[in-house]
């Protein structure tokens, strides 16, 4: 074998077959919407996107500020991972990521992947989730001719909200890149919903939703210096500042709402990656984030605080490196290699003298060993991830020493040599740490808490068809899985305090279904038509309690979404719409928590003129009145414009 | 041929899923009986669910309602059902994160005012406990305030100023002594403030364990306090606010809560254990007249989950220990005054309070 054609190869096949081929190859279930896509979701932020993958739900609590979490495949939030340009975002103190804070301006693609990536190269804590939501900036490719490129948009809608993004990219030389962007978003956020006061029956008062204002400021400098093509360091800083109200949840008779939530977070990150020779390849990483959030509530209760206002305050900083090689060593064999290693802190102070504050700190460490076998028809790839944890907590008892090993194994393989139809099989076993949160702050925090452990099985087919002879493009998947979760780290209840335990096992059985095709007429008008589905039945099975084979809270049993753009000329235009089944806000899949089924659509138009684009979108086009959690309304009708000017 | 197929798998996709979206079963209505002789019990619910309930158990049918002011009224009770009494021909229900006091018809069960319980700014002051005389109810607001509603007119009074974060309040020697816990302060506070009746004023205040709590007084003047401590150092205690000399006294039995009938104090208690579930659960009897411990376990019947109310019926003597898992609905307890268990009804989610109807 020679030594540049199979790095060669590997190159040609991401330069020219793009995302598409990725997720049709992938031995662990990957759904990719490509940038095209993207703007045809009617999506304003990333869990928007989120919403359309296959076995995802995600947890919207309503507004543009409202929090937005994502778990897959009824697996709770804290087992997604969630990585941007890269590298894994992490929150040590409630160990889950608000995505309503990542709105989709210059957000090139987003990517679920079940398990893990499949990339053997990369950080070890990428092998360290049960499922990995990435989504990357737009990127721009050096043109000699203009080394000037940007973007400058303007959106504005209902709910009194402006948003504006500027982003400028110069290439300093053929090998030198220097990004900046800014996204400032403000909205006041309230908007009108029906308040059902009668859960058994029809009881339907007219109340708004206040103190639901949002004031946020990204900016994000990327600087790249490309060596040749296939060596490369980055850096990147980003900053982002919000300050918003949270409107929480509906009270009956009352409406009254006066916690707010300033975050500011930093974040410096280093890249270096090279891929010369094709015998060894390697990358180092490193990263510092800095978050503090100051939480704030106004109530007579609270009668005592100056101006009767409670006041949290929470800083987290965590230092990160990252190394990982890869080895050829012999004809289709690969292994590689990753060590991480990273520190968190977490400091909090408050004026509510109701419960004791930790300052915990922990190291991570994790090793992970992974090797591939590949023929033309077949992929074996199996690793084994190492973790070990040490935690302090000032004088305080702190978690025990943690040491655990966590395999995955998958194989996809191709029948027919010239059907692009794989079948495709893993088998991963994962926990999550138990957060800060669990261990040290929840009323009595317990230090001897458990992971929390995943074991996935998963086997599908996938199937991709470019000759169909009216069709320009088909492309589908089918996954049926099973997953366990036990040692669930639960809050049992108790008076005046509650506590954490780990209590409770969850078995989920599940399928999920994805469907793309694409027709291009005459070269100038394509239509593209999405549809996934997903069938989860996610119940308690432990042992003794009332809940037992109850459905888990908020895990609709079917869910779906779709959608259709229509592109001619300089026109485009679409249709998406999003389903769930009945869920219950509930432990107990009684009536009483039975939340019913809703289907939201949307529609939109846009027209791009030279460098100009404007995109109007209609969102919950029927008004429907509805929740994702329970007493957190989404809003109904509303709109969006945005102005484009790309050059 | 093929574009049609795959046209129609997704077409039929979308009706699949829409269909099963769209079926929903119609509710069973249950038609709730009078209310006769019976108890209510109020269901405190889950904070910020909404699903404080109102059971209404019938003596001579057994028959347990899910929720009779639902039923009744069309509306939910609201968020935290805190308290609830029977004054007259009414009962009188303190929803404490709704902020309300739902004015209810004892006979009917149906809503005779709702009440919105905000200060000067609209804000909500959050009802936590109810006491009643002289055509009055005494409602205890957590801000800090105790106020009265007129059961005539139905009307609120002016609000007088007592101690932090007050909590449980008792009628004893025609006073009101309400129970200032602090629960929002750094350091606890651990007063009783004592309102004359006929002026609404406070007379004093009596300092007793940090973050007192519930109160009751017994046929003799005196009453009895369990305090929670700072759940840390300081423990809590049960102790005694002598009639007259207001004199404190620790008492050296374990309690969480308790109910007082004649002469007999009964208690409940129970430990955690290390899964955190309640352990040692039992009721305690007490003799007010001679001060001493009569009957350390009261109950031989296994408790389930977690008690969290207990009230005895003044006519039959029988004692009501509701239980709960915080989760599910709750469950009450009728036992006998000797121990043994008379029966047992479903409530709905922490069942808070009983009181007794008699036609």
């Amino acid at each position: 074998m020679k030594t540049d054609s199979l790095h060669h190869i590997n190159l040609h096949e991401v330069l020219v077959k793009g995302k598409q081929l990725q997720a049709v190859r992938a031995a662990l279930p990957l759904q990719v919407i490509s940038n095209k896509e993207l703007k045809t979701l009617n999506a304003e932020n990333v869990a928007d996107v989120a919403k359309h993958f296959a076995g995802v739900t995600v947890k919207d609590y309503g507004g543009i500020g409202g929090l937005k979490t994502v778990s897959v495949r009824g697996m709770g939030a804290q087992h997604t991972g969630v990585s941007y340009d890269g590298m894994i975002m992490s929150d040590v103190q409630s160990g889950q990521i608000d995505l309503s804070q990542f709105t989709i301006e210059n957000v090139a693609n987003v990517s679920l992947s079940n398990g893990q990536p499949n990339s053997l190269l990369q950080p070890a804590r990428m092998f360290g989730c049960s499922s990995m939501l990435s989504f990357s900036t737009e990127k721009v490719k050096y043109d000699s001719e203009k080394t000037l490129a940007g973007n400058i948009s303007v959106k504005a809608g209902s709910f009194g909200m402006y948003n504006s993004l500027l982003y400028l990219s110069k290439n300093l030389s053929q090998k030198w890149n220097v990004n900046v962007s800014a996204n400032a978003l403000t909205a006041n956020g309230e908007y009108k919903f029906m308040s059902n006061l009668n859960p058994l029956g029809k009881n339907w008062v007219e109340k708004n939703r206040i103190n639901s204002d949002v004031h946020s400021l990204r900016t994000e400098l990327n600087s790249t210096y490309q060596f040749n093509s296939y060596e490369y360091i980055s850096l990147k800083f980003n900053q982002h500042y919000s300050e918003r109200g949270l409107p929480g949840s509906d009270t009956y008779y009352l409406s009254y709402a006066t916690e707010r939530l300033l975050d500011k977070k930093y974040l410096a990150q280093f890249q270096y990656h090279n891929r010369k020779n094709c015998y060894y390849q390697y990358q180092f990483s490193g990263k510092f984030s800095n978050a503090t959030m100051k939480f704030t509530e106004t109530d007579p209760k609270f009668q005592t605080l100056i101006n009767r206002t409670r006041i949290d305050n929470y800083v987290q900083s965590e230092y990160y490196l990252t190394t990982a090689f890869q080895f050829y060593p012999v004809e289709k064999l690969t292994f590689s290699t990753s060590f991480d290693w990273w520190y968190n802190n977490l400091f909090s102070d408050s004026n509510f003298g109701f419960r004791q504050y930790a300052a915990p700190t922990r190291h991570t460490g994790l090793a992970n060993i992974a090797v591939k076998y590949s023929t033309n028809q077949l992929t074996l790839t199996a690793n084994m991830l190492y973790t070990s944890t040490r935690e302090t907590n000032q004088n305080e008892t702190a978690a025990p020493d943690r040491n655990k090993l966590s395999p995955t194994v998958s194989l996809i393989y191709k029948p027919l040599e010239n059907k692009e139809l794989r079948v495709r099989v893993f088998y991963k076993n994962i926990y999550r740490l138990p957060t800060f949160n669990d261990l040290y702050y929840h009323d009595f925090g317990h230090t001897d808490l458990r992971p929390e452990i995943t074991n996935q099985f998963n086997t599908g087919i996938t199937y991709f068809n470019t000759n169909i002879s009216f069709l320009s493009e088909l492309e589908c998947s089918l996954d049926a899985y099973y997953n366990r979760v036990t040692d669930k780290i639960s809050v049992i209840y108790g008076i005046p305090f509650s506590s954490v335990r780990n209590i409770g096992r969850v078995d989920i059985k599940g399928c999920d279904v994805n469907f793309k095709i694409s027709k291009e007429f005459n070269h100038k008008s394509t239509i593209r038509v999405n549809a996934s589905y997903s069938y989860q039945l996610a119940q308690d099975y432990t042992l003794n309690t009332d809940t037992y084979l109850d459905i888990i809270p908020y895990t609709p049993v079917h869910s779906g979404s779709g959608s259709i753009a229509y592109q001619t000329g300089k026109w485009e235009c679409g249709y998406n719409y999003l389903l769930s089944g009945k869920r219950f806000s509930g432990q107990n899949s009684n009536k009483l928590n039975l939340l019913k089924p809703y289907m939201d659509h949307s529609l939109f138009a846009r027209i791009s003129i030279k460098k100009f684009s404007l995109l109007a979108e209609i969102i919950n086009l029927t008004n429907k009145n509805y929740e994702i959690v329970r007493f957190y309304p989404m809003p109904g009708r509303n709109y969006r414009f945005t102005i484009n000017y790309k050059f | 041929m093929k574009t049609n197929n795959f046209l129609a798998s997704f077409l039929v996709s979308v009706l699949a899923v829409s269909f099963f979206t769209a079926c929903e079963p119609t509710e069973v209505i249950h038609e709730m009986p009078a209310v006769s002789t019976g108890v209510f019990v109020l269901n405190s619910g889950k904070w910020k669910a909404n699903n404080a309930s109102l059971t209404y158990y019938d003596f001579a049918t057994n028959f347990a309602s899910a929720d009779l002011f639902l039923d009744k009224n069309n509306r939910g009770l609201g968020d935290t059902g805190q308290d609830m009494i029977v004054y007259g021909s009414k009962l009188y229900i303190a929803v404490s994160t709704s902020s309300i006091i739902e004015v209810v018809n004892a006979k009917t069960g149906v809503s005779i005012k709702s009440i919105p319980m905000l200060n000067a700014a609209k804000e909500p002051v959050s009802p936590r406990s109810l006491t009643a005389a002289n055509g009055k109810v005494n409602i205890v607001l957590f801000d800090g305030h105790v106020t009265q509603l007129d059961t005539t007119s139905l009307t609120l009074g002016t609000a007088l100023a007592v101690g932090s974060n007050p909590d449980g309040s008792v009628i004893a020697n025609n006073k009101l002594y309400v129970a200032n816990t602090g629960g929002y302060n750094a350091v606890k506070d651990s007063t009783i403030s004592v309102i004359n009746l006929a002026t609404f004023t406070e007379e004093k205040k009596i300092t007793v364990n940090l973050n007192p709590q519930f109160l009751k007084a017994d046929g003799y003047g005196d009453v009895y306090v369990i305090s929670n401590g700072d759940y840390n150092l300081i423990s809590g205690k049960f102790q005694r606010i002598e009639a007259g000399t207001n004199k404190v006294t620790d008492i050296a039995v374990k309690a969480k809560n308790f109910d007082i009938l004649g002469d007999k104090l009964f208690i409940y208690n129970f430990d955690y254990d290390a899964n955190w579930q309640a352990t040692n659960k039992n009721i305690t009897v007490y003799d007010v007249k001679n001060e001493k411990l009569i009957t350390e376990t009261l109950v031989t019947t296994a408790i389930d989950k977690t008690p969290y109310c207990i009230n005895v019926n003044p006519t039959t003597k029988n004692i009501y220990l509701g239980v709960t898992d915080y989760k599910n609905n709750g469950k009450m307890y009728c036992f006998k005054e000797d121990g043994t268990l008379n029966f047992t009804f479903t409530t709905g989610l922490n069942p808070i309070k009983v009181v007794f109807i008699t036609k």
